[in-house]
């Protein structure tokens, strides 16, 4: 067995520790009174909450997998006219924070509220995790085994069960897991939508009644579903999936009568997910009549500043964890792994609160600066990278570095010369999606940020607190646009793929 | 290699803590009123004063959590929160100095926390707002709203603080009993928001047929899309209705110090109260600053007098509010 690079470990084990410290935080105001934790845990509000937020989550992340798959599989497989411009729509949702998306349909439907609201609100919000994840695990499927499977006689629903699934299942648990946890700890679409979860109870605790012993006993809970989700993951996923050394044309399936209706289809989704919130935002921002351009380029720069800077730090942590676990397994390995995953549900203001707390007792010369902020991005959204970089690592063959290592190369420079090109192209997706999720990120912002630091998002809070329709409109706009920039990167790369089925 | 990786962890760690630290001398104040009100008022104070501001802006809430996570080591300065229930939690958990004399007598008591830990530098008062062409006869009492004609048009917003301040003052004037049972009705004829602008909006955009909210928020919609574009209006109830309490947005000081105390003082001077008189159509609560001509005077509205900023109260109240099963 090969020992890992220390750097690999040493980056490691400090993500692992960062985001031990909002659990630790929260098992330390648990134990400051267990009692009234214990009485608001036994309320029968509470019941009710787990089983809201376990219909949010179950029903959400069942939509957005099936969105995303037939996105996928529509765009990739099949003769879908305009396949690449319905790819680019499937992505961009992801431009879009999801309380913009709920904000720009109340504003134009007042009385979008409730269950269905939030359900189909997150379920477009998320529905481009399953797309990417899909659209590139069946780009590299064998797509020579479904023909043999064809013409052995099977229909096309049987292949697609028996042949194909089996092959992108992996991709689908990992991105299902995304948004099973997104949703767990999505705040601000839901605060707007008016539904009760788990999350949003957390927050009322720590606003109404001040009381952070409540609002700990809460988030336990949500730390404990986080680690039953991907306990269910982790035992159905499936080994990751190694691409074969598939031969021959990648044909497209003809899609016959349904091209029209497939097309239709994805318009209606692109429309939904995309299209009606942008048209809202802009007829709002046409209202508006003074505008302060100085000012609207300064919190472009700022957040882009920010997001590269967080994108960056979460890619080189991702690119160790997964360098680390996959070409180096060890027990340590996967701990570290799995323990990045427990704090991903739980919502950002409770790990916002911890770093607070330790940042201004324990390491005050770096509280309120952006290294802490970094930290917390650190902790929030470092899974959200970690699938799309261990994908590729994973997909090098441990032949192609032994033969760079028979030549007398270095571990280390075995890794850089063989591994990282080839992985190259799923690092910088990575390093997309993090920097893309950190510029939609709010609460922990709010919280951390250096004092004199505004950001889009921080803005687009300022105006939305009265409801300001037409002075919020243009920030979020501006918002949608810039994280576009990462969404295109993240769509370059499905499209390429997309290119190479002829 | 064990000592290797437990150096590099020490020193990814180093270089994380290396970060710059800009620890100056500014008087740092925390507010949860927003940037555009208060931001102008600020750099006024700076200009007048010669002291520099570093403000830092969220959630009155998030503030008052943030100052409870950062105990005795806070950074801030001054606390100017949106209400009372977030300067009562910081005062309770011991973060508030006594203020002085000089300012804590500016205020009348009513308006400032017993223990001379804040004191309120504007108020606003509970309304009804609601669409003249849904609602012909305002009603008389809260408790008109109870009646099942308003089912499903009205609209409030229980997990705010200035509805539990009400909801407080409801108590106070009718007993636990009585409220309980408002508010189990609310349970039935209610529509629940988050905040005092959702229920605003739905009653302009004609969703809903009246609500619960803060006086201003009316006047800050009403300046953004101009006064004739209103479609709603605001009354009051009857007599000394519990619905009509005044709240106020107040002020703390977290460490004793002259600039501190300066900031504060500018706040309660004519200048800073005849800036929220204007600005935000508040209430001033000093001296002789009169209100925008188009408000019912102070002084016409009559309230309980409750401590605003009394949590054990708070707890009361949000614990029926529970049990009628609105959050």
């Amino acid at each position: 067995m090969q020992r890992a690079p220390s750097a690999a470990v040493a980056l490691g084990v400090f993500a692992a520790l960062a985001s031990l410290i909002p659990i630790g935080y929260l098992l330390l105001r648990l134990i400051d009174g267990y009692e009234s934790a214990l009485a608001e845990l036994l309320r029968p509000r509470t019941l009710e909450l787990l089983l809201n937020t376990a219909l949010l989550t179950i029903s959400v992340s069942l939509t957005a997998l099936a969105i995303g798959a037939l996105q996928a599989w529509l765009t990739v497989r099949t003769n879908l006219p305009f396949a690449p411009l319905f790819a680019v729509l499937a992505t961009l949702p992801l431009a879009i924070p999801s309380y913009v998306l709920a904000l720009g349909y109340l504003s134009v439907f007042p009385w979008f509220s409730g269950f269905f609201a939030a359900w189909l609100t997150l379920s477009l919000a998320t529905a481009p995790y399953v797309f990417l994840a899909l659209s590139a695990a069946l780009i590299s499927s064998n797509f020579a085994a479904e023909e043999v499977a064809r013409s052995l006689g099977k229909s096309r629903w049987q292949v697609l069960l028996s042949v194909t699934w089996p092959q992108v299942r992996p991709a689908a648990f990992a991105s299902g897991l995304l948004v099973a946890l997104y949703t767990l700890s999505e705040f601000g679409a839901i605060a707007l939508l008016r539904f009760d979860t788990f999350t949003r109870a957390i927050y009322n605790a720590y606003r109404g009644s001040f009381d952070r012993t409540s609002a700990a006993a809460l988030a336990l809970v949500l730390v404990a579903l986080t680690l039953v989700v991907i306990f269910f993951d982790r035992r159905y996923r499936g080994q990751r999936w190694q691409a074969p050394t598939s031969s021959g044309r990648k044909r497209r399936i003809d899609l016959g009568n349904a091209k029209v209706a497939s097309a239709f289809g994805l318009a209606v989704l692109g429309l939904a997910g995309a299209g009606v919130p942008i048209a809202s935002l802009t007829g709002w921002s046409l209202k508006r009549q003074a505008f302060d351009w100085v000012r609207m380029g300064e919190l472009i720069s700022s957040s882009l500043l920010v997001a590269a800077a967080a994108g960056i730090v979460i890619g080189v942590f991702a690119l160790a964890i997964s360098i680390w676990n996959l070409r180096f397994t060890s027990k340590l390995s996967s701990a570290v792994d799995l323990t990045a995953w427990a704090a991903h549900a739980l919502p950002a203001v409770v790990v916002a609160l911890a770093l607070v707390f330790v940042g201004a007792n324990l390491v005050p010369a770096i509280y309120q600066t952006i290294s802490l902020l970094l930290l917390a991005y650190l902790i929030l959204f470092l899974p959200n990278a970690l699938g799309l970089v261990g994908t590729p690592i994973a997909q090098v063959p441990k032949s192609i570095e032994e033969v760079a290592r028979s030549q007398g190369l270095s571990k280390n420079r075995a890794l850089s010369k063989v591994v990282l090109p080839i992985a190259a192209p799923g690092i910088l997706a990575g390093v997309a999606l993090a920097a893309l999720t950190v510029l939609k990120e709010l609460p922990a912002t709010l919280l951390l940020r250096p004092n004199n630091l505004d950001t889009l998002a921080t803005e687009l809070w300022q105006e939305t607190e009265v409801l300001a329709y037409s002075e919020a409109a243009p920030y979020a706009l501006a918002l949608i646009i810039i994280a576009g920039v990462p969404a295109l990167v993240l769509n370059a790369q499905a499209r390429k793929l997309i290119s190479e089925v002829s | 290699m064990k000592l290797r990786s437990a150096l590099a962890v020490l020193s990814t760690t180093a270089l994380l803590l290396a970060g710059c630290a800009p620890q100056d001398d500014a008087l740092l104040v925390y507010s949860g009123r927003s940037e555009a009100l208060i931001g102008p008022l600020v750099e006024q104070f700076e200009q007048e004063s010669g002291i520099d501001v570093e403000v830092r802006y969220a959630g009155s809430a998030e503030l008052a959590a943030q100052l409870l996570e950062e105990g005795a080591n806070s950074p801030a300065d001054v606390f100017l929160a949106q209400d009372a229930g977030a300067l009562g939690a910081a005062a309770k958990a011991g973060l508030l100095s006594t203020l002085p004399d000089e300012i804590y007598s500016l205020v009348p008591q009513s308006y400032s926390a017993a223990d001379k830990t804040w004191v309120g530098v504007s108020g606003r008062a509970r309304v009804l707002v609601f669409d003249p062409a849904e609602v012909t006869a305002v009603p008389e009492t809260i408790f008109d709203l109870e009646d099942g004609s308003w089912e499903g048009r009205i609209g409030i917003a229980p997990t705010n603080a200035s509805f539990q301040a009400f909801v407080t003052a409801m108590r106070i004037l009718h007993g636990d009993e009585r409220t309980l049972e408002w508010l189990e009705a609310m349970k039935t004829n209610a529509v629940m928001y988050e905040k005092n602008g959702a229920i605003l909006e739905a009653v302009e955009s004609g969703q809903l047929a009246a609500g619960l909210i803060n006086h201003y928020y009316w006047y800050a919609r009403a300046k953004d899309v101009g006064q004739s574009q209103m479609n709603s209006r605001l009354a009051q109830f009857a007599g000394a209705d519990a619905g009509n309490l005044v709240n106020v947005a107040g002020v703390g000081m977290l460490d004793e110090s002259a600039e501190a105390e300066e900031f504060i003082k500018y706040l309660l001077s004519e200048t800073g109260q005849a800036y929220f008189a204007q600005e935000t159509r508040e209430y001033p609560l000093v001296g002789d600053v009169s209100p925008a001509d188009e408000l019912t005077p102070l002084s016409d509205i009559s309230t309980p007098s409750i401590d605003l900023s009394d949590l054990d109260t708070l707890a009361e109240t949000l614990e029926l509010i529970r049990q009628a099963g609105l959050i």
